[in-house]
């Protein structure tokens, strides 16, 4: 109950600030709304010359990448010389610390104009095919770097939070120093540098080199418990449904190459430019329909590792990982290179009339289904996975309503909570031996030791659920949901991702109130601490064997002396750190850029917002730009409150249905509902057998059809091949008697060989 | 003289440190004696760095400076033979004396200088090396002879004496020895006649001028009949069909680390003195757009030429892979493979320059590939020198049969990986570098039109796939013999670094295949004015 007071408190001293702030974005809304279309075009071509010409970036850039795969090498090498201290742990940190300072050096640089934005620093040549003189003959791929306030943006987030991780592990998977410890720690550097490449790329190639060096960290690292035969699936589903996406990201870089002749963004920014101009003037017709295929191959790969409709399943089961991994990989940052493949080629996605709406369509359908997963769910890490699902989800929408501004900044913030969220979930799998189901944990916030935990989590999940005002996630989901609104043919999806944002809030709190507050109550997971349950099996209970039941771990003594331990430092200290981090960056709203500091750098990159406006203006055909609006209020303006009450409601049911005179960690109200909402709940916990269904229609077929061609393989292709092979062999051991050692044997050979070869000439010269 | 001289500064080089090895290596003094090895690292280092600095290339060659028709190709060749040689030489250490040296250890024996091998073995090594440099700044039919045999002479005595201190493995060396040598002469002498011939029609030895005349006067018949029996003799040095009968039987009486020098070093004197007559005689050069192209296509061998090169590597390939896929014995496997090999670069030649770019230009295809092919070849022979079994007679031997290499990933990961990545990369398995080595192989031959050659290279690729997938399978996948401990990693710790090295630069220098192709696109390249000199006719289409 004194949770609610403070709630409540909070609220009544935030009510004026909220009120004073409404007022000043509607007056800036109503300025900005005269001669919006005119205003738009007018600036639209001068905002998209800023993309066009490239500075020369300084080469002390190269470090951002280098300084991981120095690390990377640190840690192989560890790994090389068997060593068994935290020795990879600190070098690990110490990399990628140093890597993050360069990176807070390139964007202090960019934003005082030492370094132009953009900029191009290029470290050598990779790769460079010409078939005829001129650059129209040759595609180039250098090793290089392309700096703008967009690539600062993203290194800002994945060098920090790779470090605070980095720094995080090093006590999570302390159980497994040693070679497992190094392999952790090779990988993890490894997955920094080729998000780096992916990110800082100066083409398309590089962010295709570093889109697989991602994916197959992320395997690596999913299937870290090699041992466990649900890890290595998770693993193997994670790759091959990426392997999808990648199929369209490879396609897209080919076409691009084909079309514009050249994957360099500065080269094919600038031969967009006239397709740009011909969208702001309305001319749709005039850009070829090439141009607006390679936007869509794009997407698909986007929305692969972005794990978004209909390629979102494999992020679930990715939380076969280690948690540090969910938190950096499958949280903050790697999920987030579809975002930012849109968000960089965006003069491309503004040029399909098609590519944006499937964007902010799929978005928005994702953001749902997903929320709806996670309500039902019981294993926390889980939850957060399916939540994760949803606010990428919540991103595309955003990119597809045209905000770009509030998909990076949601990215942005994001990054932070939901990696606290993990850790957060991490500390209590570290301490509980393995244990994740919400069930069989209450009270955890109140134990001795875990103050900080629950700390983090609740302002985690503040965040998340988008609680008024004072946390980052609101500020940023307002963002989108106002953009969705504003835009007149998006309001369908402002619809969906609002009653989202009250899932959202619900099964945050859902997990809050069970676990992390009320009667305190655990039981301890049957599992070694570090290893992810394999899927938990809520339904079936604990039966699986477990793969690796070794003697290095602990919870394996009867429950009566099993003691959770509480987390070290390094947990706390990172904890603390991200929390702070969390409230801190809603500051970033307020600064620079009239829609805070993550516009000002937006604006000034690719995905740049003169762009939309111009996209906007030309998709509501060149006639009156409408500004949509939220019952009359300006969208933006409403969404202040309709979102926070959102929030609220969700986090209140929450409340009422799994705190409120909540005594037992297994039972809570919301039981007493299970038979109102019938079989919803039940399908809704069973992922809406998606997977079941992926498997009928594509899984089943390819094995039938894998079994057909098998015995077609077997009966004929084989034995072609095999009269094939059996020629060469045939050939080969009726020649063997020619080299039968004897040397006038050779001689003879060689002059008789020579007699032929001249004769042949002669015969064939006649 | 002098200008001639200041681009044999590499050679000198060599030649000095030869001179060095030959006193130093019969020392009387053991740590004197192993020094010999390091001063022959360090000649090659030397030459290395000195043809780096001093090889004129481009528009600095001058008739008196090198070779005109091909101004790049010395600087190229030179620096890749001496990063190659470096390499082979790693392997050397331990190849002769090892059982004298030995008993002189354990004062058994007493140092004798005239017993010994080692000034020898490392001297005709630096000479070897100096002779191929020599290959590939020639220009002139009598220096090129004289190269060619410089190179091959010194391999003869290196066989001989490889065969370490076991009765049979040295009876087997001598054996691959005498065959080696006569055989050798046997093709030396096709290729003389083949000069005589040339210099018979044209009346001159110079390469120029013999282009002069050539260009000018048409191919007469003694000029052509020259020109296929100096080839025919030079697929001697290649190992090409119908001269490559010697080539399983040296290289398996040889030790490893010395077939692994005659995988790389007469080879590459064959393909260059190749590429320095098939210029003389075809190729006709003109500037084109970016004035380092070729007009009229470079498929401009006489007709005659182009037959016999195109029979000869069909014919060089398909035998080499056949009948490398029956073989037990790793260095039989090698050899025949060694024979493929110069059968696929044969496919570039065949090609021409194409319009000069990279990926139509099949003379830099096949400078690259040779650098390439040294490096991975390098790897496969140092993994079977620094394996050693005990033979019958108690002496410890270099390992021989597929075998003893099963499972070494698992038992000798330092020799296994270099083994498993460097088979892989001699088949052509992307991103490795023998891929890379082997696709401008295809696309120039596709742009020159060589379909038919094209479809029998990529038949080959396959077929090639059967036996280094074994090799790979072997130390990678299969399980170690029972008898496993009887093959023991060689005490010189130089060939396993070898290995590991060779085994890197696969991997590494795939980064740098975008300099390394434009290298040998430039050394593939005329000169950029044909004006200028005035050896060369301007444009003239066959």
């Amino acid at each position: 109950m004194g949770f609610m007071m403070t709630l409540s408190t909070i609220l009544a001293t935030l009510a004026s600030p909220i009120a004073a702030l409404a007022q000043s974005e509607a007056a800036h809304a109503a300025s900005q709304e005269a001669g919006h279309a005119a205003e738009h075009v007018a600036h639209a071509a001068e905002k998209i010359e800023a993309i066009a010409a490239p500075g020369v970036g300084p080469m002390w850039l190269l470090l951002i990448p280098v300084l991981p795969l120095v690390g990377f090498v640190l840690s192989a090498l560890c790994a090389a010389f068997r060593v068994k201290s935290k020795l990879p742990a600190w070098l690990t940190v110490l990399c990628l610390g140093a890597s993050f300072a360069v990176t807070l050096g390139m964007y202090l640089q960019v934003s005082s104009g030492q370094i132009a934005n953009p900029s191009v620093a290029t470290g050598f040549e990779w790769i460079k095919v010409a078939w005829g003189a001129g650059d129209a003959h040759s595609i180039i791929a250098n090793f290089g770097l392309y700096i703008d306030s967009l690539t600062c943006l993203w290194m800002l987030f994945v060098t920090g939070l790779a470090t605070l991780i980095g720094l995080y592990a090093s006590e999570y998977m302390a159980g497994d120093v040693g070679a497992g410890y190094c392999r952790f720690y090779a990988a993890f550097n490894l997955f920094v540098f080729s998000m780096s490449c992916l990110v800082m790329g100066d083409n398309l190639l590089l962010l295709y080199l570093g889109w697989e060096g991602v994916g197959l960290c992320s395997y690596l690292l999913i299937g870290y418990f090699y041992k466990k035969p649900s890890a290595v699936e998770a693993g193997k589903k994670a790759f091959i449904v990426n392997r999808i996406g990648d199929l369209g990201l490879a396609l897209g870089l080919m076409l691009t190459a084909v079309h514009f002749g050249s994957i360099e963004y500065s080269v094919i920014f600038a031969k967009a430019q006239p397709y740009l101009a011909a969208l702001s003037e309305g001319r749709l017709g005039d850009i070829p329909a090439v141009v607006q295929l390679i936007p869509v191959l794009l997407m698909i790969g986007a929305f692969g590792k972005s794990a978004q409709l209909p390629l979102y399943v494999w992020l679930p089961d990715a939380m076969e990982g280690p948690t540090p991994v969910s938190a950096l990989i499958h949280a903050a940052t790697m999920v987030t290179a579809g975002v930012y493949l849109v968000a960089r080629a965006y003069p491309l996605f503004l040029l399909s009339e098609t590519a944006l709406p499937i964007v902010a369509w799929t978005g928005a359908l994702t953001a749902l289904l997903a929320a709806t997963i996670g309500m039902a769910q019981f294993d926390i890490k889980r939850i957060m996975a399916y939540s994760t699902v949803s606010q990428l989800g919540y991103m595309f929408a955003g990119l597809g309503v045209l905000t770009s501004t509030g998909a990076a900044f949601h990215v942005f913030t994001h990054a932070f909570f939901k990696a606290m969220l993990f850790l957060s979930c991490g500390a209590v799998m570290h301490g509980f031996a393995g244990q994740l189901d919400l069930r069989k944990l209450s009270g955890v916030g109140s134990m001795p030791g875990w103050r900080v935990v629950g700390i983090a989590m609740l302002v985690g999940c503040l965040n998340l659920a988008g609680f008024p005002v004072i946390t980052s996630g609101y500020w940023s989901k307002d963002m989108i949901l106002g953009g969705a609104f504003a835009n007149p043919h998006m309001v369908a999806i402002g619809w969906i991702l609002l009653i989202t944002a009250g899932l959202t809030a619900y099964y945050t709190f859902r997990v809050y109130f069970r676990v992390f507050v009320g009667p305190k109550y655990f039981e301890p997971g049957d599992e070694v601490h570090g290893h992810a349950g394999d899927d938990h099996g809520h339904d079936h209970g604990h039966d699986h064997a477990h793969a690796d039941h070794g003697d290095r771990g602990h919870g394996h003594d009867a429950h009566a002396h099993f003691h959770p331990h509480a987390p070290g430092w390094a947990i706390n200290t990172v904890l603390a750190i991200l929390a702070v981090a969390a409230f801190a960056v809603i500051g970033l709203r307020f600064v620079g850029g009239h829609e805070g500091w993550v516009s000002g750098l937006i604006e000034h990159s690719s995905a740049n917002y003169g762009g939309h406006a111009m996209y906007a203006a030309a998709a509501s055909h060149g006639g009156e730009h409408a500004h949509a609006t939220f019952f009359g209020y300006d969208a933006h303006q409403a969404m202040m409150y309709v979102s926070g009450v959102v929030g609220f409601i969700g986090i209140a049911v929450a409340f009422v249905l799994h705190y409120a005179g909540r005594t037992t960690a297994a039972k809570s109200r919301a039981d007493a509902l299970l038979p109102l909402v019938g079989p919803l709940a039940k399908w809704a916990q069973g992922k809406w057998y998606v997977d079941e269904l992926y498997n009928a229609i594509i899984r089943v077929p390819l094995l039938v059809a894998a079994h057909v061609f098998h015995l077609i393989d077997k009966a004929i292709v084989d034995g072609i091949v095999d009269l094939f092979g059996w020629v060469p062999k045939f050939t080969g051991s009726s020649l063997r008697p020619s080299q039968s050692g004897v040397l006038h044997g050779y001689a003879l050979s060689m002059a008789g060989g020579l007699a032929v070869l001249v004769l042949i000439v002669v015969m064939v010269m006649r | 003289m002098m200008d001639r001289l200041a681009y044999l500064w590499p050679e000198i080089a060599l030649f000095i440190a030869a001179c060095v090895v030959m006193v130093v290596g019969i020392s009387p003094s053991v740590a004197t004696r192993k020094f010999a090895a390091v001063v022959a690292g360090l000649g090659v280092v030397a030459a290395g760095i000195l043809a780096w600095t001093t090889t004129p290339s481009g528009n600095a060659v001058t008739a008196s400076s090198g070779q005109v028709l091909l101004p790049g190709l010395a600087l190229y060749a030179k620096v890749g033979i001496a990063i190659v040689a470096l390499l082979l030489l790693l392997l050397k250490p331990g190849t002769v004396d090892r059982a004298e040296e030995a008993a002189i250890a354990l004062g058994v024996q007493k140092f004798d200088a005239l017993r010994t091998n080692r000034a020898e073995f490392f001297s005709f090594f630096l000479f070897s090396v100096m002779g191929l440099m020599l290959v590939a700044g020639a220009d002139d039919l009598i220096w090129l002879f004289l190269a060619l045999e410089l190179t091959s002479l010194p391999t003869y005595i290196m066989v001989a004496i490889s065969g370490g201190a076991g009765r049979e493995p040295a009876a087997r060396a001598q054996e691959a020895s005498v065959k080696y040598f006569f055989l050798g002469a046997l093709g030396a002498a096709v290729f003389l006649y083949g000069f005589a011939m040339l210099y018979g029609a044209t009346g001159s030895t110079n390469l120029n001028a013999i282009h002069l005349s050539l260009t000018t006067g048409g191919v007469s018949g003694l000029a052509l009949a020259g020109l296929l029996m100096s080839v025919l003799g030079i697929c001697f040095k290649i190992a090409a069909v119908p001269m490559h009968f010697y080539t399983p039987d040296v290289y398996q009486g040889a030790s490893p680390s010395v077939a692994g020098f005659l995988a790389f070093v007469p080879k590459t004197a064959g393909f260059l003195s190749l590429l320095l007559l098939a210029s003389a005689v075809g190729w006709t050069w003109a500037p084109g757009e970016n004035g380092l192209t070729v007009s009229g296509g470079g498929t401009s061998l006489p007709e005659p030429l182009r037959i016999l090169f195109w029979v000869i590597a069909a014919l060089t390939m398909t035998i080499g892979n056949v009948l490398a896929l029956q073989q037990k014995s790793v260095r039989r496997i090698l050899a025949y493979s060694s024979i493929a090999h110069s059968g696929y670069m044969l496919v570039g030649l065949i090609a021409g320059p194409g319009d000069g770019s990279f990926t139509k230009n099949g003379v830099a295809a096949v400078l690259f590939y040779l650098f390439c092919y040294g490096v991975m070849n390098v790897g496969t022979f140092a993994v079977l020198s620094g394996l050693e079994r005990k033979t019958r007679d108690g002496q410890m031997s270099e390992i021989d049969s597929i075998e003893d290499i099963r499972g070494l990933c698992a038992t000798h990961p330092r020799l296994g990986w270099p083994m498993a990545i460097c088979s892989l990369s001699l088949l052509g398995f992307p991103p490795l570098l023998g891929f890379w080595a082997k696709l401008p192989l295809f696309t120039s031959a596709i742009s020159a039109g060589e379909i038919i050659l094209v479809i029998v290279l990529g038949l080959n690729s396959a077929i090639a796939a059967f036996y280094y997938l074994r090799l790979f399978g072997a130390v990678f996948l299969e399980k170690p013999e029972a008898g496993a401990g009887e093959v023991t990693a060689s005490p010189f710790v130089s060939r396993r670094v070898a290995a590991m090295v060779s085994a890197a630069l696969v991997v590494a220098l795939v980064v740098v295949v975008g300099q390394l192709t434009d290298a040998s696109r430039k050394a593939a390249a005329p000169k950029a004015e044909p004006a200028a000199s005035a050896t060369i006719p301007a444009s003239m289409n066959h």
